[in-house]
C-alpha cells in the first residue's frame, strides 16, 4: 500500500483504506498471504505461513491488493473471490502444512455452512434494502454480492403468485420467474449499453435483493383478500422497492441518462406490483 | 546516439508502440470514415466499439469480425442517447409529421423501440384483462375478476414479434429493390410507431363498444400514416407505392389485432 500516492482516490475508496488498514491491524503479525481466489484442486496444498487470525478465502478484500484502483475492482477481486462460495456444501480450503488448524471448509457441519450463507444474505439484505449509512456509497454497499438472495427471492416470489393463483399456476410461475430472472438481465444490459459503470453480476444481485419488499407484499397479498388492502400493501412495497434501487442504479450512468437507466427498473417493478395485485 | 533511435535495442518493443510510418496517416482516415459510418451495420462488424479518429484502429479491423457481435461496447453505439433526445423522438412520432426520419437519420438508437415495446406489451397484458373484466361485468354482473396470464405471452409476442420481423422484411424488400437503407433505422422508427398504442391502451378500457371501435381506428390511422410517410423519406421516391401501402395495412392489421384479441 502507497499512502504517498498523487493520484486522487475516488471517494468509497476511503471506506477500503480502512478496512483494509484493520484486515492488517488484526493480523498484524502474519504475513499472511491470501490467494484472491481459491487454489485449483491440484494445488490445494499450499503453504501460507502461520496466522492466529485465518481469514476465509471469499469474506475480505485480501491486503495485497493495492486499494487505490477505481472501485470497480476491488468488488472484482471479491466478486472472484466469491465467485465459488455460493453455497458449495464442499469447499476448496487453503491446507497449511501442520500449523494450527487450517480454515478446511470441506470438512465443516453443513448447518456451519448453511449458517454462513444466511448470515449473509442478511447483510447483504441490510446493506441494500433497510436504511443504512453505506447506502450512499454503491462501491461499498454490495461488495460481498452473491447470487442466492435474488434466487430465492425470485423463486419465493414465484411460488406465492403461484399459490395465490387458482387456475394455470404452473404457468404462472413461468411467467413471474421469467419475468424477473430475464428482466434483472436485460436491465442491466440496459444500463451497460447506455454507457454506465456497473459490474454485471453485481447488478444482478442487487435487483434480486431490491424484490423483497415486493416478496413481502405478495406474501401478505396471499394471506388477504381484500382488493383495497392489496393495492395499498403493493403500493407501499413498490414504493420500498424503488426507493432501495434507485441509489445505485442512478449512480451507475451519466446524469443526463438516468432516467433512461431507472424507468425500466420501474417498469419492471410496477409490472410485478400489477401481477400480484390481480392474481385472483 | 544521435543519428536516431533506429540502432536501439527495440525489437522487443514490437507491437507496444506503433511505429510512425507516413501510411499511417490513410489509415486513420480510412479508418475514421468507416467507423463514423459504421452505425448502419447491424450486427457491428468492428470487434469494439471505436471512438471516432483513433488512428489504432487498423489493426482492429482486421481481426475476426464476427467477434463484434458479443461485446456489449460494439452495441453501445446503438444507444447514444439523452433523455431529452428519447423525449424529443416520443414527441414527434405521435405527429405523423415528416421529420422523424430526419431526426433519426444521424444517430438512430434502439433504446426507444426495445422499451415502448417492452412497455406495450406489460400494459396491453394488463389494461387488457382490465378492459375485458369490465366488458364482461356490464354485460353480465356475475362475473369476477380473472387474471388470463396468457395474455402476457400473447402480448409478448405479437409486438416483439411485429416489431422484430416486420422491418427486417422490409430490410430485405428494400434491398432487393436496390435501396440501400440501414435495419437500425427500420427498427427505430417501427418502435416509435408503437408509442401511439400505449395512451390508445388506456382508452380502450372503456366498455363502450363503439368508443372502443372509433378509438381504435383513429390510432391505426395515424399510425400507419406515421409509417407511411417515413418509409417514402427513407426511400425519397414513390415508385413502392406498393411497398408502403403494405407496411400501411400491417400496422392497420397490428392495431385492429389489439383491439379485438386484448379487448374483445
Amino acid at each position: 500500500m502507497s499512502y504517498g500516492d498523487t493520484i486522487p482516490l475516488h471517494p468509497s475508496s476511503q471506506s477500503d483504506i480502512d478496512e483494509v488498514e484493520n484486515l492488517i491491524n488484526a493480523g498484524a503479525h502474519s504475513a499472511t498471504v491470501l490467494p484472491v481466489r481459491p487454489p485449483s484442486p491440484s494445488r490445494a496444498s499450499i503453504t501460507v505461513s502461520h496466522s492466529p487470525f485465518p481469514l476465509p478465502p471469499y469474506q475480505k478484500v485480501p491486503p495485497s491488493s493495492s486499494p487505490t484502483p477505481v472501485v470497480p475492482s476491488v468488488p472484482a477481486a471479491a466478486a472472484a473471490a466469491a465467485a465459488t462460495a455460493p453455497g458449495e456444501s464442499s469447499r476448496i480450503g487453503i491446507s497449511t502444512d501442520a500449523l494450527g488448524s487450517p480454515p478446511d471448509t470441506l470438512t465443516e457441519p453443513v448447518w456451519d455452512t448453511v449458517k454462513r450463507d444466511l448470515t449473509r444474505i442478511v447483510s447483504n439484505l441490510k446493506l441494500v434494502v433497510f436504511p443504512n449509512p453505506y447506502r450512499e456509497d454503491p462501491g461499498r454497499a454490495l461488495r460481498d454480492w452473491e447470487l442466492w438472495g435474488p434466487f430465492f427471492f425470485i423463486v419465493f416470489l414465484g411460488l406465492t403468485l403461484s399459490w395465490s393463483a387458482s387456475v394455470k399456476k404452473s404457468e404462472v410461475f413461468a411467467v413471474a420467474f421469467a419475468v424477473l430472472a430475464s428482466g434483472a438481465i436485460i436491465l442491466t444490459l440496459n444500463v451497460l449499453l447506455l454507457g454506465g459503470h456497473i459490474i454485471f453480476f453485481q447488478s444482478l444481485s442487487l435487483l434480486g435483493y431490491c424484490l423483497f419488499p415486493l416478496a413481502v407484499g405478495a406474501l401478505v397479498c396471499m394471506l388477504e383478500g381484500n382488493v383495497i388492502i392489496k393495492i395499498v400493501v403493493v403500493s407501499v412495497t413498490l414504493a420500498w422497492g424503488c426507493w432501495a434501487a434507485y441509489p445505485f442504479v442512478s449512480a451507475a450512468v451519466n446524469p443526463r441518462r438516468k432516467a433512461l437507466a431507472l424507468y425500466p427498473v420501474f417498469l419492471m417493478y410496477i409490472s410485478v406490483g400489477f401481477f400480484i395485485i390481480a392474481i385472483d | 546516439m544521435e543519428e536516431g533511435y533506429t540502432s536501439l535495442p527495440a525489437s522487443h518493443l514490437l507491437g507496444s508502440v506503433p511505429a510512425v510510418i507516413a501510411e499511417d496517416k490513410t489509415t486513420s482516415v480510412a479508418s475514421e470514415a468507416a467507423s463514423s459510418a459504421n452505425l448502419h451495420l447491424f450486427p457491428p462488424s468492428n470487434g469494439g466499439y471505436q471512438a471516432p479518429g483513433t488512428p489504432s484502429g487498423a489493426d482492429e479491423q482486421t481481426t475476426s469480425s464476427w467477434q463484434g457481435v458479443f461485446s456489449i461496447s460494439s452495441y453501445s453505439s446503438y444507444f447514444n442517447v439523452d433523455t431529452d433526445v428519447v423525449v424529443e423522438r416520443i414527441i414527434s412520432s405521435v405527429y405523423p409529421m415528416n421529420d422523424f426520419y430526419r431526426k433519426i437519420d444521424g444517430n438512430p438508437d434502439l433504446y426507444g423501440p426495445i422499451w415502448i415495446s417492452a412497455t406495450l406489451m406489460f400494459m396491453l397484458a394488463a389494461l387488457g384483462n382490465v378492459g375485458t373484466y369490465v366488458m364482461e361485468k356490464r354485460n353480465d354482473s356475475s362475473t369476477t375478476w380473472t387474471f388470463d396470464v396468457n395474455y402476457v405471452e400473447w402480448s409478448a409476442c405479437a409486438i416483439f414479434g411485429y416489431v422484430l420481423a416486420v422491418p427486417a422484411a422490409f430490410y430485405f424488400l428494400l434491398q432487393y429493390f436496390g435501396f440501400r437503407t440501414s435495419l437500425v433505422r427500420l427498427w427505430c422508427m417501427w418502435g416509435y410507431s408503437l408509442f401511439i398504442f400505449m395512451p390508445i391502451c388506456m382508452l380502450l378500457v372503456v366498455p363502450v363498444e363503439l368508443f372502443r371501435w372509433i378509438i381504435i381506428i383513429l390510432a391505426g390511422t395515424a399510425s400507419s400514416w406515421f409509417i407511411a410517410v417515413n418509409l417514402k423519406a427513407c426511400t425519397q421516391s414513390s415508385d413502392l407505392m406498393i411497398l408502403i401501402v403494405g407496411a400501411m395495412v400491417l400496422q392497420f392489421a397490428l392495431a385492429l389485432f389489439i383491439k379485438m384479441f386484448f379487448f374483445p
